[in-house]
């Protein structure tokens, strides 16, 4: 993806963490992994929803929503699809990289396991189209299994790991999101019931089937059991994945160029805060959703310490307009008008009508698109309003007080 | 249960149709795209069936929403 | 009754209103693929127009047909106005217009069946609708008994609707190329199966 304020990552520091990354020097082999966890044991489906109920297993691909309640709907409909979206379409994320590098059968079991509990055919893989390291890691991986898996190949673009552009790609069709008629736990791939999950809900899944729910919920809280994986990205240097306890503080997470800074929680879709508001926050899905800042897919973007963030909003806008799959009107026509008055807003001096033209295109995208990504800019760019309103109006009167005293470094 | 007009967004090339039969309900954004407001009562109904079919996309459809 | 002139004339006459019909459903139906609301006749007033005259020529095509075939001056079969086969009378003409009475059919009945059907599909059945029109004109350059004896009034229409239907095509195919330049174009095309790789073990 050119053109990215946080490059792709090659490669990425992943930390030893409490669960689905303990264990790490053992290798990501099948031997290892079976040395740790004992065999896959086999589940039927009424074991398998009791476990997922009883641990609250939600979905880490950014929606949160519980895993149970979709291999419910899955499981309703007739022949059932399950599909594992290793795409990782945010480049600021990491964690799906981590996880096929590092512990790819985790994921497998989960999704082989959860396979045999629907009684459906065949498990596909979604490998993402710009990231070798994660292909040449679930290609070695499945060569070591015994399992048939339908692989497939996801293009390069932002929006190709949504739901239903997957779906277009197992289709045939163009990796772009269409209208959901029907979630497609419903009616997804060739109108099938499709259990459809990014990698670190199937390892997540994976994990509670072979140390059992017990074990699983040794870590986190009662709410919210278990752990969740982390990346902190940024412009440049490598992403850091690291494995947090649920209720954990985020700031005893972060890495230390991080401290003091403020940071785009959420990825590229999600909301600005300031220093104080990151470091108060605590590691949970559903309190930082009600908190107003969800945390979506785990990805934290401190702004450098040579940053802007309004600089820095101001190219990912650019970058997120740049990747609409431009089908969708006010998408096409919204995104780049929104980058426009965030570019002048950063450059200095647009005069206080820009605050109130960011609120209006936020306004006039949310909602009307295919997929969320009108949603999710329009939500970064508004949150800058919110998070630093003092920054905003420093930067009508043309000066920028977050790097240097002065005028806006051109 | 309520009935709403929903809008097939890729498909949707903006050509006003909909505005010209429920004005009501369809607005058209600053790129002439629809901007879809309120529930459709009885009366709508039909206007709405006919700006349904007569979409030039086909690009909108009439759902059920849970009524609040 | 079946014998008289009077089968003849009608047969004859709503040829020539035929000629008018499709040519008028042709000229909406390509004004109603464009227009923005706001501006102008309204797009869903062309488009009821193009729909209802549609209709009345399909009505009127009927009526053309059955007098073809209940009058008894040429031995016309009734199949033989299904099928492009087997006419003796002028049979090359005659079959043009079978040809586009079957097509005009099949455009008719996706028409109605529009909302089941996927967007582009339609389309392209929808635009054979040009063809229908070519061959029925040239149908009745041949086999129109009023055009065959010069009547210079039955030129003057023809050659009219001929000359409105060239500009309303020439106007469309301008739009079409405006539309290519500015109109969204999707950045990734279809991936067809390419970057779908099966392993099997």
């Amino acid at each position: 993806m050119r053109g990215s304020p946080v490059p792709i990552p090659t490669e990425v520091t992943v930390h030893e963490g409490p669960a689905l990354l303990s264990g790490l020097t053992a290798g990501p082999g099948l031997a290892a992994h079976r040395a740790r966890y004992g065999p896959l044991p086999t589940f039927d489906l009424a074991e398998l929803t009791g476990s997922l109920e009883s641990t609250s297993v939600v979905g880490r691909g950014g929606a949160g929503f519980p895993f149970a309640t979709k291999l419910a709907a899955a499981a309703r409909g007739r022949r059932p699809v399950v599909v594992v979206n290793l795409s990782e379409g945010e480049p600021a994320s990491a964690k799906d990289h981590a996880l096929a590098t590092r512990a790819p059968h985790l994921i497998l079991d989960g999704a082989t396991a959860t396979a045999r509990a629907l009684k459906a055919s065949q498990v596909h893989l979604v490998l993402p189209g710009d990231r070798p390291a994660v292909r040449g890691a679930i290609r070695a991986a499945i060569a070591e299994r015994s399992e048939e898996f339908v692989l497939h190949l996801a293009q390069s673009k932002f929006v190709a790991g949504q739901a239903q552009a997957v779906i277009q790609l197992m289709n045939g069709r163009a990796n772009l999101p269409v209208t959901a008629w029907q979630p497609e736990a419903i009616s997804g791939h060739r109108g099938r019931p499709t259990l459809l999950s990014n990698a670190e809900t199937w390892a997540q899944v994976g994990r509670l089937l072979l140390v059992g729910p017990a074990a699983y919920a040794a870590l986190g809280t009662p709410r919210e059991p278990g752990t969740t994986l982390l990346t902190f990205s940024g412009t440049t240097g490598r992403p850091q994945v690291v494995e947090a306890e649920y209720g954990s503080r985020l700031r005893d997470h972060l890495p230390a160029h991080a401290h003091g800074r403020p940071a785009l929680v959420g990825g590229f879709h999600g909301t600005w805060v300031t220093w104080q508001t990151l470091a108060s926050m605590p590691v949970s899905h559903a309190r930082l959703r009600v908190l107003g800042t969800p945390l979506g897919a785990g990805v934290v973007i401190p702004a450098g310490h040579d940053e802007c963030p309004i600089e820095l909003a101001a190219r990912i806008a650019t970058f997120l307009a740049g990747q609409s799959a431009r089908r969708c009107g006010p998408c096409l026509n919204g995104l780049p008008a929104l980058a426009e008055v965030l570019r002048s807003l950063a450059d200095g001096g647009p005069g206080p009508a820009a605050i109130t033209r960011i609120r209006e295109l936020g306004d006039l995208v949310t909602g009307r698109g295919a997929c969320a990504h009108p949603d999710g800019t329009a939500r970064m760019a508004r949150s800058l309003l919110a998070a630093f309103p003092g920054e905003v109006s420093a930067h009508i009167r043309g000066r920028c007080t977050m790097v240097a005293e002065g005028a806006v470094a051109s | 249960m309520s009935s709403r007009l929903r809008v097939d967004w890729p498909r949707c090339a903006g050509r006003g149709l909909c505005h010209e039969l429920l004005p009501d309900h369809v607005s058209l954004d600053e790129w002439g795209y629809p901007v879809v407001t309120g529930d459709l009562t009885d009366a709508d109904l039909q206007d709405a069936r006919d700006a349904v079919s007569g979409c030039p996309e086909m690009a909108l459809r009439i759902v059920s929403v849970p009524a609040r | 009754m079946t014998d008289g002139p009077l089968l003849w004339y009608l047969n004859r006459s709503s040829g020539m209103v035929l000629l008018v019909l499709f040519t008028l459903t042709l000229v909406l139906g390509i004004l109603s693929t464009r227009g923005r609301a706001g501006r102008g006749v309204p797009v869903f007033v062309t488009q009821a127009l193009h729909r209802n005259t549609a209709i009345l020529a399909v009505a009127m095509l009927v009526a053309h047909i059955a007098t073809a075939v209940v009058d008894t001056y040429v031995d016309i079969r009734w199949w033989q106005a299904l099928v492009p086969w087997g006419a003796t009378y002028e049979p090359l003409y005659f079959e043009l217009g079978v040809i586009a009475f079957d097509l005009l059919v099949v455009v008719s009945l996706t028409s109605l069946a529009r909302a089941r059907l996927a967007p582009r599909g339609w389309r392209a059945i929808h635009l054979t609708s040009y063809v229908a029109w070519v061959v029925s004109l040239v149908h009745g350059i041949g086999i129109g008994t009023d055009l065959r004896e010069d009547a210079r009034w039955a030129w003057l229409l023809t050659a009219g609707c001929l000359a409105v239907v060239l500009a309303a095509g020439t106007w469309r195919v301008g739009t079409l190329a405006l539309d290519r330049r500015t109109r969204r174009q999707p950045l990734l095309a279809p991936s067809s199966g390419v970057g779908v790789e099966r392993l099997s073990r």
